[in-house]
């Protein structure tokens, strides 16, 4: 019952990201790449997914979007474990900017 | 070979023209990155903004980037600039604009002021251009700041990992504080 109920959770946090990522590139492809740090060709796919291959896709038992903020320094400066809370914001922006994106292989 | 005049293409030029106004670009941004005249882009400054352009010239030391605010954000808005130029693909001033609006975005998000202006951005971009500034790695954070093409930088250590004693405590700063305490 109970994991049922997770799955349930992660079928739609999937769903609504899915969703999401296509109207953010939609709306304007070169900001979407940027907010969601992902490749032109991943962007591509994403874009061209039909409705019931979205769903398909949510539909797992892992969530599909990754956690972006796998340095320590970035996550320290998005807590806020530096002085000056909004300074650390930009910071972090700064060295995101350089870090990698989710692309086809 | 000469330009032939297309209709759509004007219509495009005054449509840019229109973007550049409403993200603050001074009439030196708009001669530069459009075809249109000098007198219609007058006149279409005049009817956006309903005020004749600031006149002078434009703000040209490549100095002001390296203080301390203007560098921090300088170096935000010229990462998400390569971001896009390296991930999206665009380029010129499409990606100017794209990268401006998203460096609005992140500042009004986090309570900053906008130290940069669309006119100091578009600067930039040309000292890039140019070659008269570029980027160097913090030795901590491995951030990219913008620096001078022709100084030396052993060691760099950024304006953020290493802030000024002074930095950023402001008469407005500590005001803001104080009220933050109280309630």
């Amino acid at each position: 019952m109970k994991s049922e109920q997770l799955l349930e959770e992660i079928r739609e946090a999937n769903l609504n990201y899915l969703l999401l990522a296509q109207t953010l590139i939609r709306e304007d492809r070169a900001a979407a790449v940027y907010r969601l740090g992902i490749g032109e060709d991943v962007a591509g796919v994403l874009e061209s997914l039909s409705t019931s291959q979205l769903m398909r896709i949510a539909a797992s038992n892992t969530l599909l979007c990754r956690f972006r903020f796998d340095d320590k320094l970035i996550l320290d400066l998005l807590v806020g474990q530096g002085k000056d809370k909004s300074m650390g914001a930009a910071h972090a922006a700064i060295l995101m900017a350089r870090r990698p994106v989710e692309a086809m292989v | 070979m000469a330009q032939k005049k297309s209709v759509v293409s004007e219509a495009q030029q005054i449509q840019l023209a229109v973007e550049l106004i409403n993200l603050g670009a001074r009439l030196q941004v708009l001669e530069a990155e459009t075809s249109l005249s000098r007198e219609r882009l007058l006149r279409l400054y005049k009817e956006v903004k309903g005020m004749s352009p600031p006149k002078g010239m434009l703000p040209f030391s490549t100095d002001w980037f390296l203080t301390w605010q203007p560098n921090i954000h300088a170096s935000l808005f010229t990462e998400i600039v390569g971001f896009l130029h390296e991930h999206a693909g665009v380029e010129g001033i499409e990606c100017t604009m794209k990268a401006y609006r998203l460096y609005l975005e992140h500042v009004a998000l986090n309570g900053l002021e906008p130290v940069l202006t669309f006119t100091r951005a578009w600067t930039l971009q040309r000292y890039f251009d140019s070659k008269m500034l570029r980027t160097v790695p913090c030795t901590r954070c491995n951030g990219h700041f913008v620096a001078h093409t022709l100084e030396l930088y052993d060691n760099y250590v950024c304006g953020l990992c290493a802030p000024p004693s002074r930095a950023g405590k402001t008469r407005k700063a500590a005001q803001a504080g104080a009220e933050s305490l109280a309630a």
